[in-house]
């Protein structure tokens, strides 16, 4: 397993404020790695480290296997598509796209075939005549793409380059930019604070709280087991339900019934925090489920699936649902269920004890 | 209701164009006295209909020393602005871009110094000049202009820098840009309206400085303005002829200026707040 990019022990500071502190992280080479936080986790100062637009105030970043802290910006050879497009208003489409190959000093001649390519790919080779400002969201985002990817490299680094797009333009993007992942078999790092985003993009994903890594791995793993409470919070659509709970003898009391749970904690009674996805609830319980009574407060319909909102006595929780269930779904009492093994436990430092067990 | 709106209208226009007539009345009877006789000029009621000469301008320019006057006044206004907006550009990016943390406070002082009265300072930096031996000469007077022009050109440009994302700065960078790059093919395009303001703005203060020309200059850098205070008397009185073909070719230069860069003008006094369009 070849590193792309390593952070070692790194940590900055921002005018006595810690953003990152001992933040170590490794993304795999040639995978789609996202770099998922909330706005203010921590991400962006971690590209500007990646990039070399900051250096690290302790700590060492690595590039492709060797010591890159000290590294100018531009010697690293990374494609760069950075947040809010930042197309020079002053160059055609074509000479923006083109852009990093020029400072590399090829001559225009040579350029032009790998921006029509490259602009090909991205369905935009009708607008190289125009300025950016005759282009609209989805196009201008077309374009900075096009140019983080216009340079031949192995490490494309795209801050967070769908904000700010509606769900359509994304969504149209999403395919594009995984099949060029694949095509230029390289490594792609991309950041976002969209879980739907993470969700789609990430072949890896890393998981970032305050400044440092909550955990890392593959999308599936990390989604379906998550090792920490916040990443169960954060990854997920619609948010996962969590509510608490006290743990004794391998029983888990709950405000949604008695269950048993496999952990490694023995003995007395701890709390704990339960989290369900809304995947999880179903309204057609059967025997081997946790089944409940639950008031459904509101429907919400997403086109394929809906989503509802419940009140078990007190308790808010949330749970999707497919269309053809659909039928089930009339406002007022139903009985929810849930398979035991999906609820996942939690101790109060927000790592995963263990699960329930049928 | 439309008949009185139209009815309001014209009474608003009718007040506007009174208003600007009044104001430029001196100024059109200075430029039509430049092209009338001696005795033309002083005729009461001022004549609107006479046969024009340029006799006045043939006069002016076949003075010994006036060509000399408007030379100056180009070569060391230009050459001024021209290291002003270098250095204001520069410091400009880097208050914006770098952050110092007196940023606010130097600013501040930048903007202060502009509030101090010229009489205020022609004592000290007439001594200072007069001890380096820089009295009347080119390169004393085109950098004290030029450290006069900065602090505004700072605060004009530094308000369109911020208006110019960090973003495009840290792409170029990242793909192997250098700051130089940066500075003068990123940004620089970016703020061409800024920087045009900024020059123009200035230009014209130092096309019209009579104090520091007066005292600062001697013989071989008189400008324009203090020109006409010396030369204003002849043959035992004002000679108005000369006043007026002075004071139209004076004002040419900064009218054609204004009037082709009008609409960075109105950028740039407001500081780059109003963007787009131009």
């Amino acid at each position: 397993m070849a590193l792309a990019v390593e952070f070692q022990n790194v940590s900055k500071t921002y005018s006595g404020t810690k953003v990152l502190d001992q933040l170590s992280m490794q993304i795999e080479a040639n995978t789609f790695t996202v770099l998922f936080g909330a706005p203010g986790s921590g991400k962006s100062v971690i590209l500007r480290l990646l990039t070399g637009l900051e250096k690290p105030d302790r700590g060492r970043v690595m590039l492709r296997g060797e010591d890159a802290t000290h590294i100018p910006p531009g010697d690293r050879n990374l494609g760069y598509v950075p947040q809010s497009f930042a197309l020079y208003p002053h160059y055609k489409v074509a000479d923006n796209i083109g852009y990093p190959l020029q400072l590399m000093g090829m001559p225009a001649a040579q350029r032009k075939p790998i921006v029509e390519s490259a602009a090909e790919s991205l369905k935009i080779a009708h607008l190289l005549d125009k300025k950016p400002d005759q282009l609209s969201g989805g196009e201008k985002q077309r374009v900075a793409i096009a140019r983080g990817i216009v340079k031949h490299t192995d490490i494309f680094v795209l801050d967070d380059p769908l904000t700010g797009l509606d769900f359509k333009l994304r969504e149209q993007l999403f395919d594009d930019l995984r099949a060029m992942r694949e095509s230029l078999n390289a490594t792609f790092i991309y950041t976002t604070s969209d879980a739907l985003e993470a969700l789609i993009l990430a072949e890896q994903v890393i998981v970032f709280d305050s400044g440092w890594t909550i955990e890392a791995g593959k999308l599936e793993t990390v989604y379906a087991r998550p090792n920490h409470v916040r990443t169960m919070a954060l990854l997920g659509f619609p948010e996962a339900n969590l509510f608490d709970g006290t743990l004794e003898n391998g029983v888990c009391h709950s405000p949604i019934g008695q269950f048993r749970a496999h952990t490694h904690l023995n003995g007395g009674a701890a709390s704990v925090k339960i989290a369900a996805r809304p995947q999880h609830l179903q309204f057609t319980p059967t025997d081997e489920m946790i089944v409940f009574d639950a008031e459904i407060t509101l429907v919400e319909d997403l086109g394929g699936e809906f989503v509802a909102y419940l009140d078990a006595r007190g308790l808010s929780l949330t749970a999707l649902v497919r269309h053809a269930d659909a039928s089930e779904l009339t406002e007022g009492r139903v009985r929810v269920g849930i398979q035991p093994e999906k609820l996942l436990l939690y101790d109060q430092d927000g790592y995963l004890i263990g699960q329930g067990a049928s | 209701m439309m008949r009185v709106r139209g009815w309001r209208k014209t009474v608003y226009h009718t007040a506007l164009w009174l208003v600007a007539l009044i104001f430029f009345a001196p100024i059109a009877w200075i430029i039509l006295g430049a092209f009338k006789t001696r005795s033309g000029i002083l005729a009461t009621p001022p004549l609107l209909i006479f046969t024009p000469t340029l006799d006045n301008f043939i006069d002016l320019f076949s003075r010994r020393n006036i060509p000399g006057y408007f030379l100056n006044s180009f070569v060391m206004s230009l050459s001024a602005m021209v290291i002003a907006i270098v250095v204001s550009f520069m410091a400009a990016y880097a208050f914006s871009r770098f952050k110092p943390r007196i940023t606010n406070f130097l600013m501040f002082m930048l903007l202060s110094i502009r509030m101090v009265p010229a009489v205020a300072v022609v004592v000290p930096v007439y001594l200072m000049y007069a001890a380096i031996g820089w009295k009347n000469s080119y390169i004393g007077l085109i950098l004290f202009y030029a450290m006069f022009s900065i602090p505004f050109s700072v605060w004009i440009l530094k308000g369109f820098l911020d208006g110019v994302s960090q973003r495009y700065d840290e792409t170029a960078l990242v793909n192997g840009g250098t700051r130089w790059h940066v500075l003068f093919r990123v940004v620089l395009p970016q703020v061409a309206p800024g920087l045009v303001a900024a020059f123009i703005f200035n230009l014209i203060f130092v096309w019209n400085e009579f104090l520091f020309n007066l005292i600062l200059g001697g013989r071989d850098t008189t400008m324009i303005p203090v020109a006409f205070s010396t030369d204003l008397y002849s043959d035992g009185g004002l000679n108005w002829t000369f006043i007026a073909a002075m004071a139209t070719a004076y004002m040419i230069p900064p009218i054609i200026l204004v009037y082709v860069f009008q609409k960075y003008l109105l950028v740039g006094m407001t500081f780059g707040t109003v963007r787009g369009e131009v």
